[in-house]
């Protein structure tokens, strides 16, 4: 069964306003390793004689942070908590060219 | 015949020169004139917001016991990269140690743009303050040669944003 995310509550708060929190179901954890995109690169490239901001770097990682996020929601999802707390972003270099992405919160039950 | 030669080696000449002082030309003038253009828009922007005092906290919680209606998680990014010629000036002044001012400038001037775009983002979809603002750093680096280099950096700004 694919676990539904759509109602899932998450902040990087402690707490959620409002609500009350009932159980904690442990630590999860969602992250994506992407690569950089060719063409996207040698445009980097270019624009890195420049200088300032790189918008096709921007948006990739934008695009990845979310799957890493939906991920870790559908991981919540799949322990049956209904919110995840104290949301945190990591990122980390791995390798030439490629970036993981990385976010982790606490699965929580709220009501 | 004996005219034509002499202009093919300017072409030539002027073909290298395009190719290797070229770029040092782009870079030079970006430094100076492109960069200093885009921060002053950036300044106009953040003027723009600073009249109504700044929505942005790192606290856990707002100020007061107002009760919060709503409430989403917001991220704002932004990936900059220092010029060729911030990367050289960077470069002899990791010889001598000290503060690496061009880079400095950069790192500040992102994180200052991810800081005004959370701003802008959360305005415009009607909340009224960000808690629990977070800022994240990496290096985006790119492989030549065996080499690490970097091409850019990512300020990632992230927090909590609410409605009375």
């Amino acid at each position: 069964m694919q676990p539904n995310i759509n109602n899932m509550i998450f902040s990087n708060t402690e707490t959620i306003p409002g609500m009350s929190i009932t159980q904690s179901l442990g630590v999860v954890t969602g992250s994506t390793v992407r690569a950089k995109n060719v063409f996207k690169d040698i445009g980097a490239a270019f624009k890195n004689i420049a200088g300032g901001e790189i918008v096709a770097y921007t948006e990739l990682l934008q695009e990845s942070r979310n799957e890493a996020l939906f991920r870790m929601l559908n991981d919540a999802a799949a322990r049956g908590a209904n919110a995840v707390v104290n949301v945190r972003f990591a990122t980390s270099s791995v390798a030439g060219g490629a970036a993981e992405l990385l976010a982790y919160g606490t699965a929580v039950v709220a009501q | 015949m004996a005219e034509e030669e002499p202009v093919i080696g300017l072409i030539i000449v002027a073909m290298v020169l395009l190719l290797t002082i070229g770029p040092w030309l782009i870079s030079i003038i970006a430094t100076f004139v492109y960069q200093p253009g885009q921060k002053k828009k950036l300044l106009a922007r953040e003027t723009a917001f600073a009249a109504k005092g700044d929505t942005l906290t790192t606290l856990k919680k707002p100020f007061g016991d107002r009760e919060i209606k709503e409430f989403s998680m917001v991220s704002a990014n932004v990936v900059m990269s220092p010029s060729w010629v911030q990367m050289w000036i960077g470069s002899i002044i990791t010889l001598f140690g000290g503060e690496i001012n061009v880079f400095t400038k950069i790192v500040d001037w992102a994180r200052r743009e991810a800081k005004q775009r959370l701003r802008e983002q959360v305005a415009e979809a009607g909340y009224d303050a960000v808690v629990n603002v977070r800022f994240e750093t990496t290096v985006m680096s790119r492989t030549r040669g065996g080499k690490d280099r970097t091409s850019g950096v990512e300020i990632l700004a992230y927090g909590t944003a609410i409605k009375y």
